[in-house]
């Protein structure tokens, strides 16, 4: 019986709508609402942020309004990329459930195999850069033998690392304890002077809004070819015009100034690059799964371990990465690089983005929001000219108040029935 | 790995054969020289009491756990399976107990998860067609694909489970308590779907408590018990044979309930012979 009357039901009803008990969203108050219902059930997505966002940057322009200078937000774009570069690791190990505490003292550790390579011993910079980001990869692979083989948890020998690799950042630095980079060679330039010319940052942010259309009108068409639901035509081109307005502005404001940053532009994407890799392919749907349970994806028969293995490994190739592009940004490699709040900072940026910290939840957006963020309050606080105890004491505030919001809402999409 | 006959199987061909199979766990032998044969288009019940070696038994098939001792001969060639892909290609599909889903993943991803389609550019479109026709030949009742599987019912998981693991086309199903959590339809539509998936030539292996469900759709009822072979039952076999054979009782409430009855129609009989002899 109820096969046939399911059976019944018209063929112009789509395959994914023929069920009566859906709610589907129409229209934009259908929209809203469902986007309403699902804040509510703790599916914050990127909503934090932006409240975020605007909360800091109000209180710090109302405070100095220098804030919102163009040339202060290109400075910040500039800081954003380095830091920025490590979270995208840290979004990686957190998507698998894992952590990586040692990645500051990973990018100082390349920051100084770039400077001891590159000025002390000769080597062409570009072959220096390479050697620090596969040592990275190297101290990645060591942590994912701990972690498979040992079942050393990823907390304890990443802490073991932060040590050790500080210890190898001061050994190779000797007694000097800092290399100075050569002013006007291309990696100091990249790091503190090269922006986009205007024709370039115009036409990289009308991108974005072109790829929604083309993609979103394809699926569309696919979708509608062998009936399935699909979003409105009028509604996908609303949403793309409203994106490269929104991007236009931002950069005709920052163009005022010196403009976009180069290493700005490869931090953004190296974050889409992330994206499509974690949402649009087999490895990431694999990442995801063993992030959410990891027995699951075992008996899916996913090579759990080989995950984890390129889980760690990306996240200390960001983290050398960015060491490298804070050495150039800073022009030295010093015993100071990497200290301090660098690994507190790549991680709360993660979380604050909307990265969980309990695994199978998170977007590589999120280290591009939450690292924005994270550098609005460091900057604010220098413009405010307040001492590094206070920049410290806030910034940790703002971590604490980052992880309440993971956990309470985990603990309501529990409750709702959401993962 | 031992590569293995392609291709369809013949009607009747003996897919599964276990041999001195045993399994310990620390000083606990959970299985003992296990013997089991499984044919093409046939239908195993698997039965038992609790921790008589049941789910250990399907979880050594699944590859999640490796046998202690024993051969395990698939399509006439032994193999060893060391972690669960192997299983899975070698066309053994696993429905677990705990249905072993991603409560984070979509319904669609959960289907496809470990054989997503074009996996450098994810075909979402084709594998969500897939997953719609996988659903609808269960009669399921999933209200969206695209919905986290944390918000589907137990019910409805236990479909997106079974769903799954007719994805791969195997030549072999081992479903672990399939009907446990399901509704009257549901169950009525897994056991239907037990049957087509016999018809079309598969072997199942089936782990229940339910025996209406297990004579239902078995052709043959192995029991087990305390981790060894206790015997091998037709579905007519008597409620209180397979009662006594789970566990290894003649008196309990199933065979006193049987003999009272048995009882009753005699006397009932008798009193009707009676009344028709004047």
């Amino acid at each position: 019986m109820t096969s046939e009357i399911k059976h019944d039901t018209s063929a112009s009803t789509a395959l994914d709508r023929s069920d009566v008990r859906v709610k589907h969203a129409t229209g934009v108050s259908g929209r809203i609402s469902a986007f309403l219902d699902r804040v509510r059930s703790g599916d914050l997505g990127s909503l934090p942020v932006i409240v975020g966002l605007v909360i800091i940057w109000t209180v710090f322009t109302s405070l100095n309004p220098i804030f919102v200078s163009s040339s202060n937000l290109v400075n910040l774009l500039f800081d954003c990329s380095t830091v920025g570069v490590i979270s995208l690791g840290i979004v990686c190990v957190l998507m698998v459930g894992e952590i990586d505490l040692s990645v500051g003292s990973i990018s100082g550790f390349a920051s100084a195999l770039v400077g001891t390579l590159w000025v002390n011993q000769g080597w062409p910079v570009a072959l220096a850069i390479l050697a620090a980001v596969a040592f990275g990869g190297l101290i990645g692979s060591l942590y994912a033998l701990l972690f498979n083989r040992l079942g050393m948890p990823s907390f304890v020998s990443t802490l073991a690392g932060l040590l050790a690799v500080l210890g190898m950042q001061l050994y190779i630095l000797g007694s000097t304890g800092s290399i100075n980079l050569p002013y006007g060679s291309n990696l100091v330039n990249f790091g503190q002077l090269l922006v986009m010319p205007d024709w370039v940052s115009y036409g990289l942010a009308a991108l974005p809004g072109i790829v929604m259309l083309v993609t979103g009108l394809r699926t569309v068409n696919r979708r509608r070819a062998v009936n399935l639901s699909a979003r409105s035509v009028s509604g996908l081109i609303v949403r793309a015009l409203a994106i490269t307005i929104l991007l236009e502005l931002i950069i005709a404001y920052l163009n005022q100034s010196r403009g976009i940053p180069w290493m700005f532009g490869l931090f953004v994407g190296l974050v889409v690059a992330m994206n499509y890799a974690l949402t649009r392919t087999k490895w990431g749907r694999s990442m995801t799964a063993v992030g959410g349970n990891r027995e699951a994806a075992r008996r899916a028969g996913i090579k759990v371990r080989s995950i984890y293995l390129s889980a760690f490994v990306l996240c200390s190739m960001f983290a050398a990465l960015g060491g490298v592009l804070s050495a150039a940004r800073l022009a030295s490699a010093s015993q100071q690089a990497g200290t301090g709040d660098v690994n507190l900072n790549a991680i709360a940026a993660a979380v604050i983005g909307g990265t969980s910290l309990f695994g199978g939840r998170g977007s590589a957006y999120s280290a591009l929001l939450g690292i924005i963020v994270i550098q609005s309050i460091a900057s604010g606080l220098t413009l405010l000219d307040l001492s590094s105890s206070l920049r410290y004491m806030i910034t940790g505030a703002v971590l604490a108040i980052a992880v309440i919001v993971d956990s309470l809402a985990r603990r309501s999409r529990v409750s709702h029935g959401r993962a | 790995m031992t590569d293995t006959p392609e291709g369809p199987v013949s009607a009747g061909e003996l897919v599964l054969s276990l041999r001195g199979i045993s399994k310990h766990f620390g000083a606990v032998s959970a299985l003992t020289d296990i013997d089991l044969d499984v044919h093409a288009g046939e239908v195993v019940a698997l039965v038992g009491d609790n921790g008589a070696g049941k789910s250990t038994l399907v979880k050594i098939l699944a590859g999640v756990h490796q046998p202690s001792s024993g051969t395990i001969t698939f399509r006439g060639k032994p193999v060893t399976m060391p972690d669960p892909s192997a299983a899975l290609t070698l066309g053994i599909a696993t429905v677990f107990q705990d249905l072993a889903l991603c409560e984070n993943l979509d319904v669609v991803a959960n289907i496809f998860l470990g054989n997503e389609l074009n996996p450098l550019q994810l075909d979402e479109v084709a594998m969500e067609i897939r997953a719609w026709t996988l659903l609808n030949e269960l009669s399921a009742r999933i209200p969206s694909v695209r919905e986290a599987v944390a918000s589907l019912s137990g019910g409805q998981r236990q479909t997106v489970a079974i769903a799954r693991s007719l994805l791969l086309e195997p030549k072999l199903i081992l479903l672990d308590e399939p009907t446990a959590a399901l509704g009257v339809a549901q169950t009525a539509e897994v056991l239907n779907l037990i049957d087509r998936v016999r018809d079309r030539g598969l072997a199942v292996v089936m782990i229940s408590h339910n025996m209406e469900d297990v004579r239902a759709v078995a052709d043959r009822i192995v029991v087990l018990r305390l981790g060894r072979n206790n015997g091998v039952f037709d579905p007519d076999a008597s409620n209180q044979e397979l009662v006594s054979a789970i566990t290894g009782a003649s008196n309990n409430a199933v065979s006193r309930r049987a003999e009272r009855r048995r009882a009753e129609r005699e006397q009932i009989g008798r009193g009707q012979t009676q009344e028709q002899r004047p």
